[in-house]
């Protein structure tokens, strides 16, 4: 394979990739043998049924986890067989990263833990950047919230002071576990709308995991998890459609 | 509620550490009665009253940092149990009825410590006598040394830890079902909620203690029995001082943690440790104890050199060949005082390789986040290293309190006693500090790299 994963136009890209978890009698095969790629400055939604391994298939592409077989790249970066600490500084610089749960560290405030990618890297956002995360705190509403910690703060607001964090730093690629869960569909439609405009303004490369039709509808791509594999692919789709889409899949389940 | 063996560990070999030491002191006071005091009925009486009295405050010594050790363990456990505890209290389970079965454990466990203590001080003991017999430097009829007494120490230490975990495990009445949902790992809202009422009960048990030690050292210098008022005075305010450790330590580390320099995982470090003051005052108390023990004893024994140096001049008759004591008195008590702290780090080791342990969510966290391994084992460290310096400074403070007052009470009525300056050792102290700090590195790096060695998905997924 000589063409590259940049020449492909893509953010990331998995190849073959497999990951099982247990052994023996209990094992679950999450991922079987998934091979996609993630478009350069497109936001892409990933769908499935809870338990396709979603969550498992971006974990393994942001090189938070390994995987059974099959190789991984991060941009040119092969990182299948990266060593720790080689892997730890490209999430740290390329990538932004927002969990289904546990997202903040509880000693820290929701302002420290918005700048901590900054001071993981030992330096503080310069002027560029500090008007970008005053503008991402304002539009996510969390303005008011930055000296609590985050047993003071809601699910939501928790999950937005997350989004901000993964996106102050402009990272190569962005990964979302459901960022929308846990907000009403104002606020939910307001942080789509921020992902969007990253999307279109700044070419910012988002994955989304969701389970929201409407979620998935600002999305520029739609990719479609069953049972560990990539079932299906859709571009820009309506709601109703994928509604119908994923009623479909569930029926064939 | 069911607890890990891992988490008892630490309880039942504190227990079985204070019986045995229990078991040493009571047969060691029996044998040497029989030896010094000869036929002389009256002088068998006094040097019994005299061995027992040395014997009880040494032990009741071991058995009160015992028990604190025990409380902390207990509070750090529960304090990492915090989500199961409000899952269970989510389904219904009684607040009270949990403590009370933590409780209920403190006394099996402690019960099951004490009795391997009291076998294993027994046989030491058997062993001791067994070669001086041999040797010959003990007489071949020397009196059974095993008496109905040990039972004492048994149900002091039963029963000490089962009162310690039942005070350490009060946090439990805290915890509200919500808590099994929170993101918070540990809320520190209970801190808050009892500060008042812990400020009061703190600033009353040190003053009453002050009072008492202050006593105690004016009682010195008309009788040994002094050491008794002072003890309890001791005992007393440093408990108030163990209570206030949550509201005094965090600004003690917060003055070290500047000193530790400003890169990321310095400054993360520094944060971390003041921003939890229950987790880290949890965590250094133990330190604080072992190091308040150490220079106790110092600041002890090398004032009452300076005494008996000061009364060998004036009354050169009455002290000659008190060198000699001196050294022998000086190495048993040396001996004795060891026992304790070697409690205390038990426990210190202990509270800071748990409290570590039980953030490896935060530890996989940070990882995903792109701290390196390195970074993560650094910052630990770095906390380790804040909370050791900050313990040292506070515990050389009050050791050096202590143990003069300790040396005053039991030492100001003798011929040509009165009043000393305290004397500080220096190589003890210096001991003490390079000590305290190869255990805390020691009891936080093991288990960051415990924690750093899986992926960071796993990490995150410890509950
Ligand atoms: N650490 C683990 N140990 C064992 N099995 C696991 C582990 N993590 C995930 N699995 C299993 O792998 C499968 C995929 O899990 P994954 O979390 O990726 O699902 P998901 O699509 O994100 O689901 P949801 O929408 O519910 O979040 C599931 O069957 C799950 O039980
Ligand atoms: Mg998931």
């Amino acid at each position: 394979m000589t063409i590259t994963t940049t020449e492909m136009g893509l953010a990331a890209r998995v190849a073959g990739v497999s990951r099982r978890f247990g052994v023996g009698h209990g094992a679950v095969v999450a991922l079987d043998d998934v091979s996609v790629g993630i478009r350069r400055g497109e936001f892409t939604a990933i769908m499935g049924p809870s338990g396709s391994g979603k969550s498992t298939l971006m974990h393994i592409m942001a090189g938070l986890d390994s995987s059974d077989g099959g190789n991984v790249w991060l941009g040119d970066t092969d990182i299948t067989r990266l060593p720790d600490r080689e892997l730890t500084l490209l999430r740290r610089r390329r990538i932004g990263f927002v969990f289904q749960s546990f997202n903040l560290v509880p000693t820290l405030d929701a302002r420290s833990n918005i700048l901590l990618p900054f001071d993981l890297d030992g330096r503080k956002p310069n002027v560029d950047e500090s008007r970008w995360i005053e503008s991402l705190v304002d539009t996510l509403g969390i303005a008011g919230r930055l000296t609590h910690r985050p047993h003071e703060l809601s699910g939501g607001q928790q999950q937005r002071v997350a989004i901000a964090r993964a996106l102050a730093t402009r990272p190569d690629l962005v990964f979302a576990d459901e960022p929308t869960g846990n907000l009403d569909s104002r606020s939910g439609r307001e942080v789509l709308t921020l992902l969007t405009e990253a999307c279109s303004r700044f070419g910012q490369s988002i994955a989304m995991v969701t389970h929201d039709p409407i979620a998935a509808s600002y999305a520029d791509r739609i990719l479609f998890l069953a049972d560990g594999r990539i079932v299906d692919e859709r571009p820009r789709s309506t709601p109703e459609e994928i509604s119908a889409l994923m009623l479909a899949m569930e029926a064939t389940r | 509620m069911r607890m890990r063996w891992r988490e008892y560990r630490a309880t039942l070999l504190v227990a079985a550490l204070s019986a045995a030491f229990g078991a040493l002191l009571l047969q060691g006071t029996v044998l040497l009665t029989a030896l010094v005091a000869g036929d002389a009925i009256g002088e068998k009486e006094s040097v019994q009253v005299a061995l027992s009295l040395v014997s009880v405050v040494f032990f009741a010594i071991a058995v009160y940092v015992g028990g604190i050790v025990t409380a902390n363990t207990v509070g750090t456990v529960i304090a990492g149990r915090t989500r199961d505890i409000a899952l269970l209290r989510l389904v219904g389970a009684d607040a009270r009825r949990l403590r009370a079965g933590i409780a209920r454990d403190g006394i099996l466990v402690g019960l099951a410590g004490a009795a391997i203590g009291i076998v294993v001080g027994i046989a030491l003991m058997e062993a001791l006598v067994l070669i001086g017999r041999s040797s010959g430097d003990l007489p071949a009829d020397i009196p059974a040394v095993v008496t109905p007494m040990l039972v004492a120490p048994l149900v002091a230490v039963t029963v000490v830890t089962w009162l310690s975990s039942w005070v350490g495990s009060r946090r439990i009445l805290a915890v509200t079902p919500l808590q099994a949902s929170a993101a918070a790992v540990e809320p520190d809202a209970e801190t808050i909620h009892s500060a008042v009422g812990r400020r009061i009960a703190a600033i009353v048990l040190i003053v009453t203690g002050a009072l008492l030690l202050g006593g105690g050292v004016v009682m010195g210098l008309v009788t040994m029995l002094g050491v008794l008022v002072g003890m309890v005075g001791g005992i007393l305010s440093f408990s108030g001082i163990v209570l206030a450790a949550p509201i005094v330590m965090p600004r003690v580390l917060r003055l070290v943690g500047k000193a530790m320099g400003s890169s990321p995982t310095a400054r993360l470090a520094a944060e971390n440790a003041v921003r939890n003051p229950a987790r880290s005052s949890r965590a250094t108390i133990g330190l604080v104890i072992g190091v308040t023990l150490v220079t106790m004893f110092a600041v002890a024994t090398s004032s009452y050199y300076d005494m008996i140096l000061r009364a060998s001049e004036q009354y050169p008759e009455d002290y000659a060949g008190a060198d000699e004591t001196l050294a022998v008195t000086i190495g048993v008590f040396s001996v004795l005082f060891g026992f304790s702290a070697v409690i205390a780090a038990v426990g210190m080791v202990n509270t800071l390789s748990l409290s570590v342990l039980q953030r490896q969510r935060e530890l996989g966290l940070l990882r995903a986040l792109g701290f390196t391994a390195g970074q993560v084992r650094r910052m630990v460290l770095a906390e380790a290293a804040q909370m050791s310096v900050a313990s040292v400074l506070f515990g050389v403070v009050l050791g050096t309190v202590y143990g003069w007052c300790g040396a005053q009470a039991l030492l100001g009525s003798m011929l040509g006693g009165g009043l000393v300056a305290p004397s500080l050792p220096w190589f003890v102290l210096g001991g003490a500090v390079v000590a305290a700090a190869i255990l805390a590195a020691a009891s936080s790096v093991a288990p960051a790299r415990r924690a750093t060695r899986v992926t960071p998905v796993a990490a995150l997924a410890v509950d």
